[in-house]
């Protein structure tokens, strides 16, 4: 593991899983990859690791706070009408758009 | 469906981005009349199903195409728009775009407070302000980039004030081998391969437990990335860190959770198979307090 391009490919396995290399840096890793089974399980474990995250990171908020978000939205917006309303008659010369 | 689409989107006075460009400039800010350009908009329906992929990739923060896991299929159809603050139509919108990403963001959030009050408190405070913002909010760019960005602050800003966890930027000054685990792995491919394998039997449960004990600012990066799937430049835009960190705090997140779930495999004799989903507890917890604990010691170490 001295340098036959572990290091490196190590370095750079992250971002090899997420996309995140350019094409050729991606092929090095690639080609390396073929023929190195240390790297290769490394990615093996990276991947399995994300499968898994996403597994266990799944999670339904309860209705009852979904209808209690809605409905602080929706207050909000009846606030902001009767806000709007109220300046619109406080000075109705500039309507609320120009303003 | 695509019917029904078209006309919501002509009602709401579409436009791509392709459209205008022109009016790019003045669209946020001044433009007090989406509608004066109808005319050239009566094609958008017909346009947005083939450009809507290129839409993603045009907002200015949050421009890389594989960043752009657009808001699913569903509501992106209104491509460039924004709307002027106080129009009846944003609320409807919102509700349509915004709200389905509220398992997601409750799920981050979660992941953020690690307890449901902190957590709902956090997502509704996240929905009220991105309602207040909605209006410049560009269709067709990133919703949950933009809804993680509100979330990500107001959780740096408030949240996370009140809980005592030790920052990262501390643990970020730190050599690998002080965060723990940094080269215990790199042993064999055979060891390697059954690690693999052991996380694939790992139930749902504790992989989720292993998170929560992972250093805040890791944490999020790792779930940012390996969870919601976002490039790197997003997450550094969202957490508003310098690329190389969101980098470092990755990978070494991911190192301490694998050590974390490498000692639960060991106890428990994964891959001796278990049902994901079930969480044995007791163990887990324990573990995690001896991970948190080594986590304290070594923050210690730094003097802050």
């Amino acid at each position: 593991m001295t340098d036959c391009g572990c290091e490196r490919a190590k370095l750079e396995l992250d971002e090899y899983l997420h996309d995140e290399l350019g094409a050729d840096e991606a092929r090095m890793i690639r080609e390396h990859l073929d023929g190195c089974r240390d790297c290769e399980t490394e990615l093996e474990v990276s991947r399995s690791l994300v499968a898994a995250l996403k597994r266990g990171c799944r999670e339904k908020a309860p209705d009852a706070f979904r209808e209690q978000v809605l409905s602080a939205v929706r207050d909000m917006c009846a606030r902001h009408a009767d806000d709007e309303a109220a300046a619109a008659s406080a000075a109705s010369t500039v309507t609320p758009e120009i303003a | 469906m695509a019917v029904a689409l078209m006309s919501r989107v002509d009602a709401r006075t579409l436009h791509l981005d392709s459209l205008t460009m022109n009016d790019d400039d003045t669209r946020d800010d001044l433009d007090p009349d989406p509608r004066t350009a109808d005319g050239a908009r009566d094609v958008d329906g017909a346009l947005d199903e083939d450009t809507r992929d290129d839409a993603d990739a045009d907002e200015a923060e949050v421009d890389d195409d594989s960043a752009a896991e657009a808001p699913a299929d569903d509501d992106d159809e209104l491509v460039g728009e924004t709307f002027e603050a106080g129009d009846p139509a944003l609320r409807g919108l919102f509700e349509e775009q915004a709200l389905p990403y509220l398992d997601q963001l409750y799920a981050a959030a979660m992941r953020m407070t690690r307890n449901p009050a902190d957590a709902q408190d956090l997502v509704q405070e996240t929905f009220v302000k991105a309602f207040a913002a909605f209006h410049r909010f560009r269709q067709g760019t990133n919703l949950k980039a933009w809804l993680y960005r509100i979330q990500t602050n107001l959780y740096i800003n408030s949240y996370r004030r009140k809980q005592r966890e030790p920052y990262a930027n501390a643990l970020d000054d730190l050599e690998d081998w002080q965060v723990g685990g940094a080269e215990s792995t790199t042993s064999q491919a055979d060891h390697r391969s059954a690690e693999a394998a052991a996380i694939d039997l790992m139930p749902s449960s504790t992989v989720k437990d292993a998170l929560q004990q992972v250093p805040e600012d890791f944490r999020m990066v790792v779930y940012l990335a390996d969870v919601e799937g976002f490039a790197y430049r997003e997450i550094a835009e969202i957490m508003k860190t310098p690329i190389g960190t969101v980098m470092s705090r990755l990978h070494r997140g991911r190192r301490i959770l694998r050590e974390l779930l490498g000692d639960y495999a060991r106890e428990h004799g994964i891959g001796a198979a278990q049902e994901p989903g079930d969480d044995p507890g007791a163990t887990t917890a324990s573990r995690a307090g001896a991970a948190r604990a080594k986590q304290t010691k070594t923050t210690k170490g730094t003097g802050r």
